[in-house]
């Protein structure tokens, strides 16, 4: 018993280090430039099939393929403050919501048409193995994922925090007006934040396609997860939809385990209304971001 | 020049009644009646996501939620207990309702993208509920309706054209209700809570009931959609019933004719439905994804453009070309 409940831990763990990668791009949007991308799973999905392409035409390994998906991704993210999100910035919640809404609905069916409903997976050398630490079994791909997402939100921590583009950005995300008169560029501000956002779920897209199968609704599952946890951690709070993101992955492990193959999702829609019912501000609401 | 201008507006709309009312005499065409019927329903389910999503800007991405509890209500009550759809109709939107005061109670503290999100995660809680209910709800497999024939009483019939009236009957009524709205005192404060729900409670709008009276009505008349709906294609299962797509298909033809504006769903579903039969005939089936691909390309492209919808497009015209010029500074744009 003890060591079922053991296995699901270890479980939720690691694909909640996935979680995370997706929900701190939603959150560090939505702190910096005011904006939830309902997109956000679709460059997941987009980071899936530049790695699943390069597997599958150039034998590159998917974890390899973390160099190019992330650039990429980076510059849509770029391209893609500069033409629409800029555009509909302080227009009221309808054209903000709907904008990225459209386009999250645009790329699942491009995609649909391009790459048809097909699954597509990629077969790696440590695709099936496994590392066993006493009875808890650890699969090596899923843990070679969660270290390398952990490293990127390390990474991102100190770009915030240690560097003048980082502490730019956040100034921007505190208060726009002020850190523009203390001249900050905005502009260049907000394409920096959606680029880092979307090339963290590039990143995602390329540590899943090991384990995962690529297809063209495969963002609504993480993007569904990311909203949750970034509400649990507070929307705006990269730290807080980190450790959300873990406690989510470890709920949904936990109700798959004990409630039923099908309940991941209703245990954690649960705990979202449940904690928008009791703490509407999120788990960390006040706490320093 | 007001009465000239309302009376003209009825005219308008009776010439369009009667349009829709012949339209299933002018051609025999069952597969044109489907369409007819088709779009006729979810411009309903539009006009209905438009009364809270519209008026009170409360963006809703969850009105699956009571599309599926009304399909599955009546479903219960004619499969399980023998009740005519008729009366099960009235009871789904009922049980909406009652579902709609604690997903109200829950959703309405937030605002904006955490209200869709979390109406989003109402209405997936719902499917996924039913999912599990297999013993009295069918579970993931779903079932089919009883087929009785031609029996108008339970709400079945032979003629594809009844199905038509039923679908326009209830547009007709949602488009009475959302009027009726407009011009009464609801109507303004909603509008108020809409544009700025601050703003609103300070001038002592209770913006919380605003919102949840709205929230019933939209739920109540989304839950007759649905009853229809399953009635109409003799099947019911949770993905079908709860479907994200209507949740999006609602939005979507409200944003794209025009939100907030009484015939903005019917103008949006229209153009929708228009253009996705183009598509069909211009690639035939099988390609899946083309037709959301122009849906969404058209709602970007009306948020960067036209943000108040396409009805405005028209009704610009229609002053510019059949008002004339001099009638357009003196006329207000009708909301």
């Amino acid at each position: 018993m003890l060591e079922t409940v053991a296995q699901a831990i270890v479980n939720g763990l690691l694909i909640g280090g996935i979680y995370a990668l997706v929900s701190i791009g939603v959150t560090l949007i939505f702190g910096v430039v005011k904006i939830v991308n309902f997109a956000q799973g679709e460059f997941v999905m987009i980071g899936m099939y530049i790695s699943f392409f390069l597997a599958s035409s150039f034998g590159i390994d998917p974890l390899l393929s973390l160099i190019v998906s992330m650039p990429v991704l980076f510059v849509i993210g770029v391209v893609l403050q500069h033409f629409l999100i800029r555009r509909v910035l302080g227009l009221g919640d309808m054209p903000q919501i709907f904008l990225t809404f459209a386009l999250s609905l645009l790329l699942v069916n491009v995609a649909l048409l391009l790459f048809t409903a097909n699954y597509r997976t990629v077969q790696t050398f440590y695709s099936e193995m496994t590392i066993h630490l006493g009875a808890l079994y650890v699969p090596v791909a899923k843990l070679i994922a969660f270290a390398v997402a952990m490293v990127l939100s390390g990474a991102l921590w100190c770009f915030l925090h240690l560097t003048d583009l980082g502490k730019a950005m956040r100034a921007a995300a505190q208060n726009r007006d002020v850190a523009m008169l203390m001249g900050i560029n905005p502009d260049r501000v907000f394409s920096v934040a959606v680029g880092i956002a979307l090339a963290l779920a590039g990143a995602a897209g390329s540590l899943l396609m090991p384990f995962y199968p690529a297809y063209p609704l495969v963002g609504q599952v993480f993007v569904l997860m990311a909203f949750v946890a970034v509400v649990l951690g507070t929307l705006g709070n990269v730290t807080g939809a980190l450790i959300a993101s873990l406690m989510m992955g470890v709920a949904e492990s936990l109700g798959v385990q004990f409630v039923g193959a099908d309940s991941g999702l209703i245990v954690v829609f649960a705990m979202l209304l449940l904690t928008l019912a009791l703490r509407p501000n999120g788990l960390f609401g006040g706490w320093a971001r | 020049m007001m009465r000239k201008r309302i009376s003209r507006g009825g005219l308008w709309t009776g010439a369009l009644a009667v349009v829709a009312v012949l339209l299933p005499q002018i051609t025999s065409s069952a597969f044109a009646i489907d369409i007819f019927t088709r779009v006729v329903l979810f411009a309903f389910v539009g006009v209905a996501w438009n009364l809270m999503g519209g008026y009170a800007k409360q963006l809703s991405l969850g009105h699956a939620a009571y599309f599926g509890l009304g399909a599955y209500t009546s479903t219960i009550l004619l499969i399980r207990f023998g009740i005519s759809p008729w009366i099960g109709i009235l009871a789904g939107g009922v049980v909406a309702m009652l579902a709609s005061l604690p997903i109200g109670a829950l959703c309405f503290r937030l605002r904006g993208p955490y209200f869709a999100i979390a109406t989003i995660a109402a209405a997936q809680v719902l499917m996924l509920l039913f999912l599990k209910f297999r013993d009295f709800a069918w579970g993931a497999e779903g079932t089919t309706m009883p087929n009785l024939g031609d029996a108008p009483l339970m709400m079945q019939f032979d003629s594809k054209a009844a199905y038509y009236y039923i679908a326009l009957a209830l547009l007709a009524l949602g488009l009475v209700i959302t009027y009726a709205i407009e011009r009464s005192w609801m109507g303004y404060y909603l509008v108020a809570v809409g544009e700025d729900e601050d703003a609103a409670e300070a001038i002592g709008v209770d913006a919380l009931k605003m919102k949840r009276n709205v929230y019933l009505i939209s739920a109540f008349l989304t839950a007759l959609a649905g009853t229809f709906y399953v009635q109409y294609i003799y099947f019911i299962d949770p993905n079908t019933a709860f479907s994200f797509n209507v949740s999006v298909e609602a939005a979507l033809v409200s944003i794209v004719g025009g939100i907030g504006t009484l015939w903005g769903p019917v103008v949006g579903t229209v153009l929708l439905e228009a253009t996705s039969a183009l598509l069909q005939s211009w690639l035939g089936s099988g390609h899946g994804g083309a037709q959301l691909t122009v849906y969404s390309l058209i709602l970007i492209a009306v948020i960067l453009w036209q943000p108040a919808g396409l009805i405005g497009v028209f009704t610009g015209l229609y002053q510019r070309l059949v008002a004339g010029p001099a009638s357009k500074k003196k006329v207000p744009r009708d909301g």
